[in-house]
């Protein structure tokens, strides 16, 4: 009489990667599953060692080697894809989102869980910036010495939709792949039912204080639950704001969904920058489904019924 | 996303820099989420043990030999049609009425083999609008055989109430039309006929990813001739025509529980259904199905049935007198009697072909009922099922 998902078992595969812990749901076969499975996480962990700004021996640090040398770096068409998809962040966010902030987030470390100095800060900033950058496809320059590329804004996201479309090209074509809240949707249920996703609720990360229906495409949170370092009882995000070069005070969380996790991602993190207000309206001029949630709990977006 | 949704600059900027990284996501992950066309071929066999007891006639009964063809594709992105072809073959006789022996103990009386029936139906769905928002589906479908005549529709809706809870509902009508054979000879109703009516509820939670929990209700209606044209009573040294009250009112609560298990990628079925109506006949269904799922897309479905009914208020397998009878019936259908039924179904798919055949066995006697045996019916009857299919996917 109505949709019964619960014909076929659903396999289930943990591991950790991009710091974060990581989920694959897929409604198939056990071999199909295993052998989609091991393709995904492959791809995630190729995405990790790419572009980590932790890993000595990335694409990343090779660029900000290349920096500080004074050198221009030729990039691999996957690396000019998502340095022209932040350069068209950075445009529509009138600069607030900059994939050049990784001498800013590499002093705002949260793993050091130290306020940097004012000196500090003031020579980050200096580094920070997409106009300092000169980009004609496929050569990469950062102008500044000490210069760094985060990609962390995208490249999370861009993984979990290279991961679902890596299990699509291994034949599996129903299941859902998670990566650390950031998810994207191989394929409905085989009966056609939707996946469920919980957006948790803010400062309590067991709890999901709204459930989202997902076909297909893809669902991002940005928030500070997730990664969050407190200083002397005061809350930092891991998103900072460039221009400021403090991080923003914001809303706790911002989830959108979008037809893939990597625009979905990028307009959470956007929402998230603009602050509460500003953040709210654009998200509502953007026309995707979000929703937000305050530091007490409250929500606003058109997510929820 | 749908179509409806309307693109800010800000997101078609986003969309169309993000198109080369995640190229037509949504494109591949919709049509890999479509169920595919399906074409489909089942032969069944039914047949009835031999009557066993103490019998007057041929003891040989039913046998149903059926032939289905059908067509089930998705139209479009939100809709999905399917379409059947039903042929059966009967042939057997059937109980007619029980005499009392000189003690007082039932002798079932047969009806003579009849020929070769045939009965053709016609089947079509359409449902319209999948996944989230809901859907609805129409049926219809045209049965006729030589004395028998139905027409039914139907529409029936789901419609998601929040993330975990899906609403079912929904309703049929059913016109049943029947001109017996040799009704002069037997002093048969010449023509008659019968309305039902049915609308039923369900809600569906989502308990986790691997547990569903389904809960309905349907209450039936049935009016008009009821009784069964081809079966007679014994009332005292008469013999009459089978009479039954002339509507039925039926309540029927269900309970379905699903869960999944990833280890053995297998998942269990458990239904149970509970129905009641004013003829005073209540009945338990319980079923338990395990689905297992092999290497080398094998699946494996054993399962068992228990079945119980407590017999309609004035069922008898003959009666003394005909005192204040108004209505009498020694159908072994109105009886009270249990049944037990294990099943194996197996299904195999090699590429675009899919294998299926099963087989099951219902062995049924009074004293399988919940509190034992009343009435006597010597009518009760068990059976075999056979059933092999072949269907061819369409991608």
């Amino acid at each position: 009489m109505t949709t019964a998902p619960g014909r076929h078992a659903i396999h289930s595969y943990r591991f950790n990667a991009m710091g974060c812990p990581c989920e694959l749901q897929l409604d198939a076969e056990a071999a199909d599953a295993a052998r989609a499975a091991a393709a995904a996480q492959a791809e995630v962990d190729r995405l990790d060692r790419k572009y980590s700004h932790y890993r000595d021996d990335s694409l990343v640090a090779r660029i900000g080697a290349a920096a500080d040398a004074g050198h221009a770096v030729e990039v691999d068409a996957e690396t000019a894809d998502l340095l022209d998809f932040a350069a068209t962040l950075h445009a529509q966010s009138n600069g607030r989102f900059d994939v050049t902030a990784g001498a800013l987030t590499k002093l705002w470390d949260l793993r050091a869980s130290r306020v940097p100095d004012a000196d500090a800060l003031a020579t980050a900033l200096a580094r920070t910036g997409w106009q300092r950058v000169e980009w004609r496809r496929p050569r990469l320059r950062l102008t500044l010495p000490g210069m760094r590329l985060d990609l962390g804004g995208v490249v999370k996201e861009y993984a979990a939709d290279r991961a679902a479309q890596c299990c699509r090209e291994a034949g599996v074509g129903h299941g859902v792949v998670d990566l650390g809240g950031d998810i994207a949707v191989v394929g409905a249920h085989r009966d056609g039912a939707p996946w469920l996703a919980g957006i948790k609720a803010p400062h309590d990360t067991g709890r999901a204080i709204a459930m989202i229906e997902l076909l297909h495409g893809g669902l991002a949170t940005s928030g500070d639950y997730e990664r969050v370092m407190i200083v002397d009882g005061r809350r930092y995000s891991h998103i900072i704001d460039p221009v400021t070069g403090h991080p923003v005070e914001s809303f706790a969380s911002v989830s959108v969904v979008a037809d893939s996790c990597l625009v979905a991602g990028a307009a959470s993190t956007m929402g998230m920058l603009l602050g509460v207000d500003a953040g709210d309206e654009w998200l509502r001029g953007l026309g995707l489904p979000y929703l937000c949630v305050d530091a007490a709990g409250r929500t606003r977006g058109t997510l929820l019924r | 996303m749908g179509s409806a949704m309307r693109f800010s600059p800000s997101l078609a900027a986003l969309m169309s820099a993000a198109a080369a990284l995640v190229p037509d996501a949504h494109a591949q992950s919709t049509t890999a989420a479509e169920t595919d066309a399906r074409v489909s071929y089942r032969f069944n066999d039914y047949s009835e043990d031999a009557f066993s007891g103490a019998a007057i006639g041929d003891r040989d009964r039913y046998r149903v030999l059926s032939q289905q063809f059908q067509l089930a594709t998705p139209v479009g992105a939100d809709a999905a049609l399917s379409v059947s072809a039903t042929h059966e073959v009967m042939s057997g006789s059937s109980p007619w009425y029980v005499l009392a022996d000189l003690q007082q103990r039932p002798l079932q009386v047969m009806s003579g083999a009849t020929i070769q029936e045939h009965r053709n139906e016609l089947r079509a769905s359409w449902t319209q609008g999948t996944g989230s928002a809901g859907g609805t589906t129409y049926s219809a479908s045209y049965s006729k055989e030589r004395d028998y005549r139905a027409l039914a529709a139907g529409i029936e809706r789901s419609q998601p109430l929040g993330a975990a809870v899906t609403l079912g509902y929904g309703g049929s009508f059913s016109h049943d039309a029947i001109d017996p054979f040799e009704a002069a000879k037997y002093n048969r109703i010449d023509h008659a006929s019968k309305n039902t009516a049915s609308v039923f509820g369900s809600i569906a939670w989502i308990i986790d990813r691997s547990t569903v929990l389904q809960a309905g209700l349907q209450l039936n209606n049935e009016h008009g001739y009821l009784s069964d044209p081809y079966k007679l009573a014994s009332v005292g040294h008469d013999v009459v025509a089978d009479a039954r009250p002339g509507r039925r009112d039926a309540v029927a609560a269900l309970l379905r529980y699903r869960r999944a298990f990833a280890g053995p990628d297998a998942a269990l079925h458990l239904d149970y259904r509970y129905a009641q109506d004013s003829w005073g006949v209540v009945s338990h269904t319980l079923e338990a199905a395990w689905y297992q799922t092999l290497p080398a897309h094998w699946e494996f479905v054993p399962a068992l049935r228990y079945y119980s009914q407590q017999q309609a208020r004035f069922y008898a397998p003959f009666y003394a007198d005909i005192g204040d009878h108004n209505f009498v019936s020694s159908d072994y259908r109105l009886g009270t009697f249990g049944a037990v039924a294990l099943s194996v179904n197996v299904r195999k798919r090699i590429g675009q072909w899919e294998f299926s055949g099963g087989v099951e066995r219902y062995h049924a006697a009074t004293g399988y009922a919940i509190g034992g045996a009343d009435a006597p019916v010597p009518g009760v009857v068990s059976y075999t099922r056979a059933f092999i299919g072949l269907d061819y996917l369409l991608r």
